[in-house]
């Protein structure tokens, strides 16, 4: 997705070696995903699926 | 030791024959000395760079640089690091920016070595439907996956 538009940074994030991320996210599963803070699931999701979190973490109402 | 034995080392470098374009890799580390300060180690990023220098020797089209994160935290700040061990990923036609956190073992070095070959490509698989809506984006998205080494 990141490749496909400027307005996205992508990370991978190892998170045992950065448990404060771990605690913060309160990640008890992986993958986890967290979109701006505000749109988060655990699991491989469908592309389509995700792109219903992106278009969800994008619209107006979720700032 | 090498991190790659020589089936991984051949069978990556026979994936890196479909890179289309030079894949450019910016690390993030910081100065290996024997003195370590407590609180301030980052215990994988040594192996990390080890384990990077070890893919990029595979291909010409990919370019390893390597930097300092606290002498050269100007280039740190311009690519959004804030921790170590941080790979960015980048190529000519790579709109957004695609990072790692972290070292890339297990199943996350396969996905690191996938990723490699889509940045060549600068652009994704992506189905239409969905680049339109990464096309039609008009605020900055932060998309994190955390994941664990298997």
């Amino acid at each position: 997705m990141a490749l496909e538009s400027s307005h996205v940074v992508a990370d991978v994030v190892e998170v045992t070696e950065f448990p404060h991320l771990a605690q913060r996210y309160a990640i008890r599963g992986v993958p986890k995903t967290v979109i701006n803070e505000t749109v988060e699931f655990i699991g491989a999701v469908p592309e389509s699926q995700f792109a219903e979190h992106v278009q969800r973490a994008s619209s107006p109402a979720a700032s | 030791m090498a991190f790659l034995s020589g089936n991984d080392q051949n069978e990556i470098k026979r994936l890196f024959e479909q890179l289309s374009g030079n894949v450019q890799l910016i690390y993030f580390t910081q100065k290996e000395s024997p003195l370590i300060i407590p609180g301030q180690e980052c215990g994988s990023c040594k192996d990390t760079r080890l384990l990077l220098e070890e893919v990029a020797a595979l291909s010409d089209k990919i370019q390893l640089e390597v930097h300092d994160f606290v002498a050269e935290s100007e280039i740190a700040r311009e690519h959004g690091i804030d921790r170590i061990p941080a790979l960015v990923m980048t190529a000519e036609g790579v709109k957004g920016k695609l990072r790692y956190f972290g070292m890339p073992s297990g199943y996350e070095f396969s996905v690191l070595i996938g990723s490699l070959l889509d940045v060549s490509q600068g652009k994704s698989d992506l189905s239409e439907e969905t680049v339109g809506i990464l096309r039609d984006l008009d605020k900055d998205l932060h998309i994190q996956v955390f994941v664990t080494p298997t």
